[in-house]
């Protein structure tokens, strides 16, 4: 009863070696193949939920900031607008300015001018008569009283012409 | 009564006698059993884990992943943080056991009654122990190891090494056999077994058997436990 065999103790070892191949590559590495797919299936879809997140959370602080600086934005418009505003404003009121000396110089010139002409053209007419004048009393035998008369006749004509 | 036990105790286990070494070298019926019991356990693998999914699994996948998990957990547990890779290995051996322990339910005689295969297991264990421990600490403090706590019990640990697998396998052995013998008287005092011995045989067969193969196993993590922390 007690005896034993060393065969049958080889045997046995091989025995139980093999079922612990067998089970280790079927039952255990079977088992684990599925589980450590489905460990990695979760933390893909752990990774992915995380990152959804993130970006929606990045895309909700973007927009936040955009609607918190809509406001600043419009300041800084309406304040260039109103800057551009002035900025034209003084422009055309010292061209109107400018527009309106020069045209005052020009006018004074214009009138200085004319006025010149005037003074030549008058000139001219007393030239002209002082000649004709004077061709006319060289013309005429004269008297005194004659003299008196054609002086008198001259200032006349000469007030008359230059009225 | 005598012819019983004459029959039970002093039968021939040889299956194959070779006519050398003085019976030393026989193919002895136990390791014929156990190659049925094997090949049943292979092939009960191999059908239970075929066409595994990751997902919708079926109840069998359900089943199987769920006692693997706990049978890994309960060997795991025993054999702690350390010796962890070992649990997949202490797993098969629960299972070879369990297995051999429970033919007697089927009418046959339990490997396990066999001194030869228990002599077999002890020897892995004791081997794997020795070789968990040599792994993880190198052979200097392995060595070292013999005269801890104290050098006064040096002897008593190199005797550990005899007598750790001699109780194991001692432990397996008698119990079985006592429990097969239990049975036999049983069914020599009631010659027509109905309820009685059908009680007892759930206590001496699946529930004794369960129980020893959980105490090998235990015993195996515990010392493999010990030689790798």
């Amino acid at each position: 009863m007690l005896n034993v065999s060393i065969l049958s103790i080889g045997c046995t070892v091989f025995n139980l070696l093999l079922l612990f191949f067998v089970a280790k590559k079927f039952l255990f590495g079977r088992v684990d193949e599925v589980l450590v797919k489905r460990m990695e299936e979760v933390d893909e879809a752990t990774l992915e939920a995380e990152e959804a997140k993130q970006k929606a959370l990045a895309t909700q602080k973007e927009y936040e900031d955009k609607i918190a600086s809509v406001d600043v934005e419009k300041e800084h418009i309406l304040s260039e607008i109103k800057k551009k505003g002035y900025v034209e404003y003084d422009r055309i009121v010292s061209d109107a300015k400018k527009k309106g000396e020069q045209i005052l110089v020009e006018a004074k010139h214009n009138a200085e001018v004319e006025n010149e002409r005037a003074k030549e053209v008058y000139a001219a007419q007393l030239t002209d008569m002082v000649i004709d004048a004077a061709s006319k009393i060289a013309a005429t035998k004269h008297s005194s009283e004659d003299d008196k008369k054609l002086y008198d006749k001259f200032i006349i004509e000469a007030g008359v012409n230059n009225e | 009564m005598k012819e019983l036990f004459d029959e039970l105790l002093k039968e021939d286990k040889a299956f194959i006698h070779i006519p050398y070494g003085n019976g030393l070298f026989d193919l002895y019926k136990s390791v014929v059993v156990s190659w049925i019991v094997i090949g049943i356990l292979i092939l009960l693998i191999l059908f239970l884990t075929h066409g595994f999914k990751v997902h919708n699994i079926s109840k069998r996948q359900a089943a199987v992943e769920s006692f693997v998990l706990w049978i890994r957990g309960v060997t795991g547990g025993m054999l702690g943080e350390e010796g962890v890779r070992y649990q997949d290995f202490m797993a098969t051996v629960l299972i070879f056991i369990c297995a051999c322990n429970l033919v007697g339910l089927f009418g046959g005689t339990p490997p396990t009654m066999d001194m030869t295969v228990t002599v077999a297991l002890a020897l892995m264990s004791i081997i794997l122990v020795e070789a968990a421990g040599l792994r993880k600490k190198g052979v200097g403090k392995w060595f070292k190891g013999f005269t801890q706590p104290m050098a006064v019990i040096t002897p008593m640990n190199i005797l550990e090494l005899a007598i750790r697998p001699l109780s194991l396998c001692m432990r397996l052995f008698g119990n079985i056999l006592g429990a097969t013998v239990i049975m036999e008287l049983i069914k020599f005092v009631m010659p027509l077994p109905i309820i009685f011995p059908a009680l007892l045989s759930v206590y001496f067969d699946i529930f004794d058997g369960a129980i020893q193969a959980y105490v090998f196993v235990f015993l195996t993590s515990l010392y493999i436990k010990e030689a790798v922390e």
